[in-house]
């Protein structure tokens, strides 16, 4: 519940940031669009076993869903590089404007 | 075996052109055409068993057994008889080329020419229907880069050609695909034999079609025949070996392959003997009309190849023996004529028939090479092209069909014969005989024989008519073969010189005195030459099919073109809201949610987001974006480490963090304000981004987090120490269970990486943005950045070390605690931000590492690590080991830790990339101010707002502008 909150707030923002006008925006509505994804995966896993799968320390009884959390490690990543890819388009060449003439 | 030998050494031929050419420029040929004569005395040796005994050699080895595609080769007759004219007109063509190109290099050509020989005999050595298709589209290959290596002229040409070609590359593929599902096999000799598919009359015809558009293409029949002439802007020996001798007799090879299936085919039989009778009295009318001696020769190629399709779509045992005779008389003259065509070309500089004229006395050789093969040409005894053109009229009076059609398919030859003969006369009359029409003083006027080496090849082919004509029994054995493998029928014809006085000897006595009038009448060719008889031509049309197809593409293509980024990104989100309506509309049986989805802390995240979004949509300042969005970075982090993901939590943050050093090299070059939008703009996305979120939210709650722990996640649970070693259960998955998809990832990072650094090389940063200069006066605390940075260069000095160790550190313990390559790579690469920040200038900040040899060292350490896999069965299985320690206990090594390594590499190249690439002041470089600390100027000099690099310092310097 309060995760699927947190989900619609992250993709109203990433949807109104990426229809705006700019490179820069349009990298900031992904970022935010791509961490409520990530929030999605998770919960796709279920919350409602929050224990740390490391099993040094605990059990697999109560651990949480380590698959979700194997994808949702790669993804940052895989983000994160879009994203500075995206910002170097921003700025290079002449502006980071995207609608021609301003 | 002997089949796979003469494929082998073609390819090792291809592979040693570059070889051959570094050392031997041009007469790289003469090896090659060594090479060619070798193989066409081995395939020589093999007429004992292939024609005498009638046994094809054949050759079978798997080769992609889970398709069922099998490397078939099988040399029958007719293949014999194919590749007997690659290899033998290949070695005169090689020889003739050393000496057709000037002095020099010739890679291109010879590695491609090598490569059609190699493709043409695998296409006709091919007994499976696939490696038939893979062999075709090599040589429509090999003539598209042929064509194209004659420079830029030649470049509308070779597209033109290929896609044509490739067009019937294409039916045919569609035929094999056809004939491999309904018959369940792949090899060609079963298929022809299978009465299954060849008894339906629907499918049968459907094939039949489909590879005939394939000959029709391949051969230049008529309405694909104009590609011929075009294609002719390629070099001479490429003429006569690809569009004369070989390569446009693939679709001959094609259409008698395919006979034994399609003889009783009506639309096989009609259509081949209609288009190819049309194409033959078009091609030898329009080559009587050429001033270009290879265009005409083009044109004859055109007609000479509508007799051979005409007379296969006959299809009687006879036919088939005269459709053999003539391939072999055909590939003969042609080549000796187009050799001819080249030496008149290469040493008058021209081959205009109006600039030419009385060359015999000064080029007797070639005359007499030119002379031969059109006499073979024309049909006159005791050339092979008279017997041949015999067999050809005698086939067509006994087409099987009505009694009228075997007469009247006889005329039309004749007519064609009739022009074949005068073309044949113009080219060499008007180019040897006569007086000579070239102005005095120029190149064409002084022009003397050429060198014996360049001469022999064509004269070899050349007499090759008249001796085969003379002596032409020692054929019956191939021509009976070739007619049996192409019939499934005994054939037993005895060839001979002279028949006696039948239809065919007054036929052929016809075209020659019709011709012989139609020469004279038409002063050789003179009084019709260079007419446009059509309002258009074949490449017209081509180009105006091209250019619509082109446009109604585009004009398609306009319905989604646009420049904002918005619409595309608009576009799918509005159809996925749609979606979401539906289904609200329609509503989805829920199972009940399990267990607590809402703990009272979580709240405070919601909270904490809330504020960060709605701050970071309504914000118009760049800076302040940014870390708003970080800031929902951190509270994502946050709410990832109350998921109990500790490793995902301290990923997102270290990536948050980066992202936001990053993401400030690149806004000190844009301005400090967003772009402004119309109002309506904003309550129209505002409203489609609340649907979207609400969307996302409703979904979120509804489809997830409604079902205990899946059985994946169970199972990795129960097993990962067991199976891997490690406790860290998600670092197992990504390095053990599921380490291809993290190679994938990596390499994916890697790209981006080197992407970065392309995309600057082609067009380079913005400089500092204007409004970003910040002015300070030099008593000023800021003013010297050697100075004001120095506490943060003296914690970095020690900081940056200890950063990298306890990278390493957290690279090492990744399989059972938190940490792993890709936190660890983050905390390194985060070692070097700060030695970045804490650098006094661009120039000073420079990490001379050579990044994309570390992100390429990343990738292929993670592949090294999977090939070691290989060792125990599979790619990127881990090896485990257990190396007992000095003290006491052991370490348990696995190959999985090499595979983290090379993740970390690769983190740690794409950061430095980063930082290096987006860092640098490229503008600056040169002028070298930023190298120098800057000298006091009249009290007042900007200075770039490097130190500006991180939000904390944005609020520091705020003060002072």
């Amino acid at each position: 519940m309060t995760l699927a909150i947190t989900i619609a707030i992250m993709v109203a923002g990433g949807v109104y940031l990426m229809l705006q006008r700019g490179m820069v925006r349009i990298v900031l509505g992904l970022i935010l669009v791509g961490h409520a994804v990530n929030l999605l995966i998770m919960s796709a896993g279920g919350v409602f076993r929050r224990d740390l799968p490391l099993l040094q320390f605990g059990t697999a009884l109560t651990a949480a869903d380590p698959l979700p959390q194997a994808f949702v490690l790669t993804a940052i990543v895989i983000a994160f590089s879009i994203a500075i890819y995206m910002l170097t388009l921003a700025a290079s060449g002449s502006d980071d404007d995207t609608e021609g003439n301003s | 075996m002997v089949l796979l030998l003469l494929l082998i050494v073609l390819a090792v031929t291809v592979a040693s052109t570059p070889l051959l050419d570094r050392f031997l420029g041009r007469n790289a040929g003469w090896p090659i055409a060594t090479v060619f004569l070798a193989l066409t005395v081995l395939v020589a040796l093999q007429a004992p068993q292939v024609l005498g005994a009638g046994t094809p050699v054949e050759y079978t080895r798997p080769w992609m057994p889970s398709l069922g595609v099998d490397l078939h080769l099988r040399m029958d007759g007719l293949g014999w008889l194919f590749t007997m004219l690659v290899t033998g007109i290949g070695t005169l063509i090689m020889a003739y080329s050393t000496r057709y190109f000037p002095p020099g290099r010739r890679l291109g050509f010879y590695c491609l020419m090598s490569v059609f020989a190699f493709a043409m005999t695998g296409l006709v050595l091919a007994d499976d229907v696939v490696l038939l298709f893979v062999f075709w589209e090599l040589t429509t290959i090999a003539s598209f880069y042929l064509i194209g290596l004659s420079g830029l002229t030649a470049d509308r040409p070779a597209i033109r050609t290929f896609l044509l070609t490739a067009m019937g590359g294409l039916t045919l593929l569609g035929a094999v695909t056809l004939l491999v599902i309904r018959t369940g096999t792949t090899q060609l000799s079963v298929i022809l034999a299978d009465p299954s598919w060849t008894q339906d009359p629907a499918f049968v015809s459907v094939v039949a079609l489909l590879v005939m558009v394939a000959v029709f293409t391949k051969s230049a029949q008529f309405p694909f025949h104009y590609w011929l002439p075009d294609a002719m802007a390629a070099s001479t020996p490429v003429s006569a070996y690809l569009h004369a001798a070989a390569m446009v007799k693939a679709g001959i090879y094609l259409a008698m392959r395919f006979t034994p299936a399609f003889a009783e085919v009506f639309l096989w039989n009609a259509m081949l003997i209609t288009a190819g009778l049309v194409t033959a009295l078009m091609g030898a009318f329009f080559a009587l009309q050429q001033n270009d001696l290879k265009r005409l020769a083009a044109f004859s190629t055109v007609s000479q190849l509508g007799l051979l399709i005409a007379v296969i779509g006959v299809g009687t045992p006879e036919a088939l023996v005269a459709a053999s005779v003539h391939t072999v008389a055909h590939a003969l003259f042609k080549s000796a004529l187009f050799m001819a065509v080249g030496l008149v070309d290469h040493q008058t500089g021209t081959r205009d028939i109006r600039r030419l004229g009385g060359l015999r006395h000064r080029m007797p050789v070639t005359a007499t090479i030119a002379t031969l093969s059109a006499l073979s040409m024309a049909g006159i005894p005791p050339l092979l092209g008279f017997i041949s053109k015999e067999n050809l009229f005698e086939a067509f009076l006994h087409a099987p069909g009505p009694g009228w059609f075997g007469p009247l398919a006889g005329v039309v030859a004749v007519g064609a014969s009739v022009f074949t003969f005068a073309y044949s006369f113009r080219f060499v009359y008007r180019t040897f005989f006569g007086a000579s029409r070239s102005e005095e003083g120029t190149e064409e006027a002084t022009a003397g024989e050429a060198r014996i080496g360049f001469w022999t090849p064509a004269i070899i082919a050349a007499f090759g008519g008249v001796l085969l004509g003379l002596t032409v029994p020692v054929l019956d054995p191939l021509v009976n073969t070739v007619a049996t493998d192409a019939t499934h029928a005994m054939v037993d014809t005895h060839l001979v010189l002279w028949h006696g006085f039948n239809a065919a000897l007054f036929m052929s006595m016809a075209a020659v005195g019709l011709g012989s009038l139609l020469a004279w009448r038409s002063r050789a060719g003179d009084a019709m030459a260079g007419r446009d008889l059509v309002p258009f031509t074949g490449v017209g049309i081509f180009e105006a099919l091209y250019g619509g197809i082109i446009r109604v593409g585009r004009r398609v293509g306009d319905l989604t073109r646009f420049d904002s980024p918005a619409y595309h990104l608009g576009v799918p989100m509005i159809v996925i809201i749609g979606l979401a309506s539906v289904i609200a509309v329609v509503g989805l049986e829920l199972p009940p949610v399990a267990g607590q989805t809402a703990l009272g802390l979580d709240w405070l995240l919601v909270g904490l987001m809330a504020v960060a979004v709605g701050s970071a949509v309504v914000t118009r300042s760049r800076m302040a974006g940014l870390a708003l969005v970080g800031v929902a970075g951190f509270t994502t982090a946050l709410w990832l480490f109350f998921l109990g993901a500790f490793d995902v939590a301290l990923t997102q943050l270290l990536v948050e963090i980066l992202t936001v050093v990053v993401a400030v090299l690149v806004l000190r070059r844009l301005p400090r304000r967003f772009h402004s939008v119309k109002r309506r703009r904003t309550v129209l996305t505002a409203a489609v981004a609340v649907s979207a979120g609400l969307c996302a939210g409703v979904a979120a709650f509804a489809l997830t987090g409604r079902r205990e722990l899946s059985p994946a996640a169970d199972y990795f649970l129960d097993n990962a120490p067991e199976d891997t070693g490690g406790t860290n259960v998600v670092n197992t998955i990504l390095v053990d269970y599921r380490a291809l998809d993290t190679l994938g990832e990596l390499t994916v990072l890697g790209v981006a990486g080197l992407i970065i650094i392309a995309v600057l090389r082609s067009s380079d940063l913005l400089p500092t943005h204007g409004s970003r200069q910040i002015i300070v006066g030099a008593t000023n605390a800021a003013y010297d950045p050697a100075d004001n940075t120095v506490l943060m260069r003296t914690v970095g000095r020690f900081l940056m070390p200890l950063l990298v160790l306890w990278s390493l550190y957290l690279l090492f313990r990744g399989h059972n605690e938190p940490g792993g390559g890709f936190i660890a790579g983050l905390v390194g690469g985060a070692g070097f931000a700060l030695v970045y920040l804490a650098a006094p200038s661009d120039r000073d900040a420079r990490i001379r590492l050579t990044y994309p040899v570390i992100i390429g060292a990343g990738v292929l350490v993670a592949a090294f690590s999977g090939v070691l896999g290989f060792v125990d069965g599979s790619f990127l299985k881990p090896l485990h080991a257990d190396i007992p320690l000095a003290w006491g206990g052991h370490f348990h090594f696995t190959t999985a830790f090499v595979f983290d390594i090379g993740v970390y590499l690769a983190v740690v190249g794409v950061l430095l990339t980063a930082l290096n690439e987006l860092g640098l002041e490229r503008g600056s470089d040169t002028s070298g101010s930023r190298e120098d600390p800057p000298t006091p100027q009249e009290g007042e000099i900007p200075v770039g707002d490097t130190n500006d690099a991180s939000p904390m310092d944005d609020s520091t310097t705020g003060g002072k502008r």
